[in-house]
């Protein structure tokens, strides 16, 4: 069974939006509803780092801990959605998400607040697939077309990667062993102990 | 005096253990349809776990040409 997650890759992300346009036009997504957003750490500073955050599907996810009308559910693939008719648009997720994720259209001129929105993993809601109800409240949905989300699959230098968790880190792992930067992790003995040197670590050859 | 004084460090310690606030709770909304449920996999979890992987593959470059530790 599928376990799907995202990883951003902050050594290829050029900030370039690329991300967040393709999920705002791939759903249609309202004006001040932003469900994947670029940041940057440093800007400006050589050696600046930018990641691209939305909805990380989190195993534990604590949105759903703290729903009062428990509107969250896990699909097969382990992708966290949840049920716009029963949401009551509180704001206990986005207190509760560490990343932000939940995001609220405004619904009134006194800055009432709607159902929420957040990143769905191009996978819909709880509506039939592909019907007009779906598009509407939850936007487009790929995985059941056997896509991933429109932002990793559009991002140039695949910084973002999506997909099931065992499948996209062991793309990763390629590229941290594959990639230029001699045999050396930066603070990988200091964070872990033992040998800087990655041909010594588990795995370190693949 | 003894007994007492465990009694009294047992009483303490009691408060420091920590409820479990994180059980699964149940999900109040409407069933939502599998994935694969559709026109595109009729059913087949298998095919689209095969369509999936292969997408996530479509990410990676390094399977695009051998890869060549010795030159790094």
């Amino acid at each position: 069974m599928a376990r799907m997650k995202f990883i951003c890759d902050a050594e290829r992300c050029i900030e370039c939006n690329g991300c967040t346009t393709a999920c705002k036009n791939e759903h249609e997504i309202p004006w001040g509803v932003n469900r994947r957003r670029l940041v940057t750490v440093n800007d400006g500073v050589p050696g600046e780092r930018s990641i691209s955050v939305a909805c990380m599907h989190c195993s534990d996810a604590p949105c759903m801990a703290v729903c009062p009308v428990d509107c969250f559910y896990r699909t097969e693939d382990q992708i966290v959605l949840h049920d716009k008719d029963l949401c009551i648009g509180c704001g206990y997720c986005f207190y509760a998400c560490p990343f932000g994720a939940p995001q609220y259209p405004q619904a009134g001129a006194f800055g009432l607040r709607g159902k929420m929105d957040k990143c769905t993993f191009c996978a819909g809601g709880p509506e039939e697939n592909h019907s007009v109800e779906e598009f509407r409240k939850y936007g487009r949905n790929r995985i059941a077309e056997g896509k991933l989300p429109a932002c990793a699959e559009m991002c140039s230098t695949k910084a973002l990667l999506a997909g099931d968790a065992a499948v996209i880190t062991t793309i990763y792992k390629t590229r941290v062993v594959t990639r230029g930067k001699g045999d050396q992790i930066w603070g990988w003995a200091m964070a872990y102990g033992g040998s800087d040197n990655l041909k010594d670590l588990p795995g370190g050859g693949a | 005096m003894r007994t007492a004084m465990l009694a009294a460090i047992g009483l303490a310690l009691g408060a420091c253990h920590e409820i479990p606030q994180d059980a699964p709770k149940p999900y109040a909304g409407k069933e939502d349809t599998k994935a694969y449920a559709g026109d595109n996999f009729k059913g087949d979890r298998a095919a689209f776990e095969k369509a999936l992987t292969a997408r996530a593959q479509a990410q990676n470059e390094y399977i695009r040409m051998p890869i060549d530790h010795d030159s790094h």
